[in-house]
């Protein structure tokens, strides 16, 4: 880990745009390059709110602290500046867009990358979404269908993760991607992550989850744990364990 | 209400709506040389016209379109026929792009400032009897099929205000009738439209598709956008005969500056099927009257609607499913997304007459707020006298939400990407279930062109 850090996050405090209530109370977090993070930490804590702040939710509103991506301060940057940027949030819960199908969706979004007066070629767009759909374990006709919509818990993670695969991000952030997932589409969504991780050594991932389940998959580098609105501990992947087998017990009487 | 009569006010008659230049000087000049039927027909609609107070927010009908403040009848001057030449070369550039648009027709007609410039048809389709004219030379040609429809059975003059103007004051409009088992393979297509501000313009359709004959028909009207608004009338009468297969679809993209106001009746025979869409994208102020009669057993009526408002637009649909006949089925779906400062109205009735059992009606009217400011009233509404019927309504009004915005957005669309993206998506729909050629691309390009403003 001797070049800079990809994400480099001081001291942030946020609380919800419109309201007073601080929600992340001074949290610290590095990552390298090309390395697996994970957060753990119970429900409410905060993870989703850091997952949304890095990716530019404007409902939240950070008070103090810095956010640097690649050295750069981000914090003024709109979404989808970030997401070019290549920072890609997998939501813990997706949005249905009634109306419009997952492949006018990609297509878009990938256009949308496209130079100034650059056109996306539209064969090599087709092959590529059937081959990540392949990769993903999603039947083909799935491209047509409207995002998210009518989908089932399940289908809509899933389709979360094509939609990395397509836009092939430098920093993937997961929120609880495992959460709906059956045993079966968790090892084949899993295993999609690795593929993905292995085409491209350099995209950082940073993980959100209950479950050790996961993790057994994806071999994060670093584990930290998030309570209150902070990171409480930070180490390898035997934190994982250690939560699993002792839970959260033992933090929530840390001062938050 | 109380009314006050002054002493000159005259004899039987209120008056409201009668202008400089609105009046009955206008109504005889108009009839100057017609035949004795339609002579008559214009005058008893302009004694109705007199007749017929000017609507207030009073009535339910007009209770969010407030005329007296939408729209100026004394600062209008009419627009006259005159002979025009249509020359496709030197067509104002919206014009013009619109016709690109248009591919596959079986005929097309050109009307500018409510004069028909331009008519062709498909020679095959002469041949086997099918008449696309004016309704000028229509009176001329087609005496029988005029008395028998026009402004009489459809839209008589006698059931509303700007009902009985248009009937009294049109200067042309176009006639289209299929004759009895004649196909049209692609749509008729028509471009209208309107150079001058400052006017009141007045134009009719005619469309009588005899029995077991297919016809759909794509109504298009333009305009640049202007300074001072000037009124266009349309009033649209459809028949299907028996058996009947009949798609009419209005296309509104005025610019900005014009009041619209479009009057359509749709009536459908025995076992036919008569669908409409109406598009209202363009105009200051668009006023939708829509009465779809189901008078033949097994009539078939889908109903379809979208409107995009941004600015200051407002947009009031008044629909009626007229059902007279058992066995009918009608279907309504009209969906409107609202930008800006924009307002929609949508007023729905079906009405289920003693005789229509089994009659099944449906109405669905769903709205998408983009703005804080933008609003959506719907007031949906059943009557019925029957007892043996299915109908259900139902009405949304949904807002973007930031949540959708900052989906769409950490893809890396932009914010008007994510807009246009979620709007059509939207409005897609609709348009899904009738997917005529060229008219999808049309309304999603011009979605686009507002969304880029
Ligand atoms: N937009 C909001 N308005 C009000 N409160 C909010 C908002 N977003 C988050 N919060 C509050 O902030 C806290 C942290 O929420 P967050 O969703 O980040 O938790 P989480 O760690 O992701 O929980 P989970 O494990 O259940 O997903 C919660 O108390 C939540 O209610
Ligand atoms: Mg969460």
């Amino acid at each position: 880990m001797s070049d800079t850090p990809i994400l480099s996050i001081r001291d942030v405090h946020a609380k919800v745009a419109d309201e007073d209530t601080e929600i992340l109370h001074g949290v610290d977090l590095e990552l390298g390059k090309g390395e697996i993070h994970a957060i753990m930490g119970p429900n409410g804590s905060g993870k989703s709110t850091l997952a949304k702040i890095l990716a530019g939710h404007p409902g939240y509103e950070v008070t103090a602290g810095s956010i640097t991506y690649k050295g750069e301060d981000i914090l003024e940057a709109e979404p989808d500046e970030r997401s070019k940027a290549g920072i890609f949030l997998a939501f813990q819960y997706p949005v249905e867009i009634p109306g419009v199908s997952i492949a006018n969706f990609l297509r878009t979004a990938l256009q949308s990358r496209e130079e100034e007066g650059g056109e996306l070629d539209l064969f090599d767009f087709q092959d590529e979404l059937l081959a990540r759909m392949e990769l993903l374990g999603m039947d083909a006709s799935f491209a047509e269908r409207p995002v998210n919509d009518g989908f089932s818990g399940g289908e809509k993670k899933r389709n979360e993760i094509l939609q990395m695969a397509m836009l092939r991000p430098e920093l993937a952030l997961m929120d609880e991607t495992d959460s709906g997932l059956d045993i079966d589409a968790l090892q084949v969504v899993a295993d999609g992550v690795n593929k993905l991780h292995q085409e491209n050594p350099d995209m950082t991932v940073l993980i959100i989850t209950h479950y050790q389940r996961l993790l057994n998959y994806l071999k994060p580098h670093f584990v930290h744990v998030m309570v209150k609105g902070k990171l409480v501990r930070s180490g390898g992947p035997e934190v994982a364990e250690e939560l699993e087998a002792r839970g959260y017990e033992e933090f929530k009487t840390v001062e938050a | 209400m109380a009314q006050s009569t002054t002493l000159d006010e005259p004899i039987g008659g209120l008056m409201e709506g009668v202008t400089d230049s609105l009046n009955s000087d206008l109504v005889q000049s108009r009839a100057t040389g017609e035949p004795e039927w339609l002579r008559n027909r214009r005058l008893d609609a302009w004694a109705s016209y007199e007749r017929t107070p000017m609507p207030t927010t009073r009535l339910e009908e007009w209770r969010y379109t407030d005329l007296s403040r939408k729209l100026s009848l004394d600062a209008l001057t009419p627009m006259e026929w005159s002979e025009r030449a249509f020359d496709r070369e030197s067509a104002p550039a919206r014009m013009a792009e619109a016709m690109e648009a248009d591919h596959e027709s079986s005929g097309h007609v050109v009307e500018i400032d409510g004069t028909v410039a331009h008519v062709d048809l498909d020679a095959d389709l002469a041949a086997k009897g099918v008449v696309l004219t004016s309704l000028r030379s229509a009176v001329e040609d087609h005496p029988e099929l005029l008395e028998e429809y026009l402004a009489t059975r459809a839209l008589p003059a006698d059931r509303g205000k700007f009902q009985a103007l248009n009937a009294a004051l049109w200067t042309d409009g176009i006639f289209l009738h299929v004759p009895r088992g004649v196909r049209l393979e692609h749509p008729v297509r028509v471009t209208r439209w309107l150079s001058e501000e400052g006017k009141a313009l007045f134009s009719r359709t005619l469309i009588v598709a005899a029995e077991a004959s297919q016809v759909s028909y794509v109504d298009e009207i333009l305009s640049d956008d202007m300074e001072v608004q000037s009124l266009v009338s349309s009033a649209v009468e459809v028949f299907a005969g028996n058996g009947a297969q009949v798609q009419y679809v209005s296309l509104q993209r005025l610019g900005h500056g014009p009041f619209h106001l479009s009057q359509q009746r749709t009536i459908a025979g025995k076992d036919a099927t008569l669908d409409t869409l109406n598009v209202n994208m363009g105009a200051t102020t668009a006023r939708l009257d829509l009465n779809a009669q189901l008078l033949g057993s097994g009539a078939n009526s889908d109903m379809l609607g979208l409107c995009f408002g941004e600015g200051d637009q407002h947009f009031d649909h008044n629909t009626s499913q007229d059902h007279v006949a058992p066995h009918a089925y009608s279907d309504l779906l009209y969906k409107g997304a609202l930008d800006g400062r924009a307002r929609s109205v949508f007023r729905g009735i079906i009405k289920v007459h003693k005789g229509a059992q089994q009659t099944d009606a449906y109405q669905t009217n769903r709205n998408l707020l983009l703005s804080e400011e933008a609003r959506a009233d719907s007031l949906p509404n059943l009557e019925i006298e029957a007892d043996d019927v299915r109908c259900s309504h139902g009405a949304t009004v949904g807002q973007l939400d930031q949540d959708h915005l900052f989906y769409l957005m950490s893809r890396g669309l932009s914010r008007t990407e994510a807009e246009r993206l979620v709007v059509i998506g939207f409005l897609g729909e609709v348009l899904s279930k009738l997917p005529l050629g060229g008219v999808v691309e049309k309304i999603s390009r011009a979605v686009e062109a507002k969304l880029n403003v």
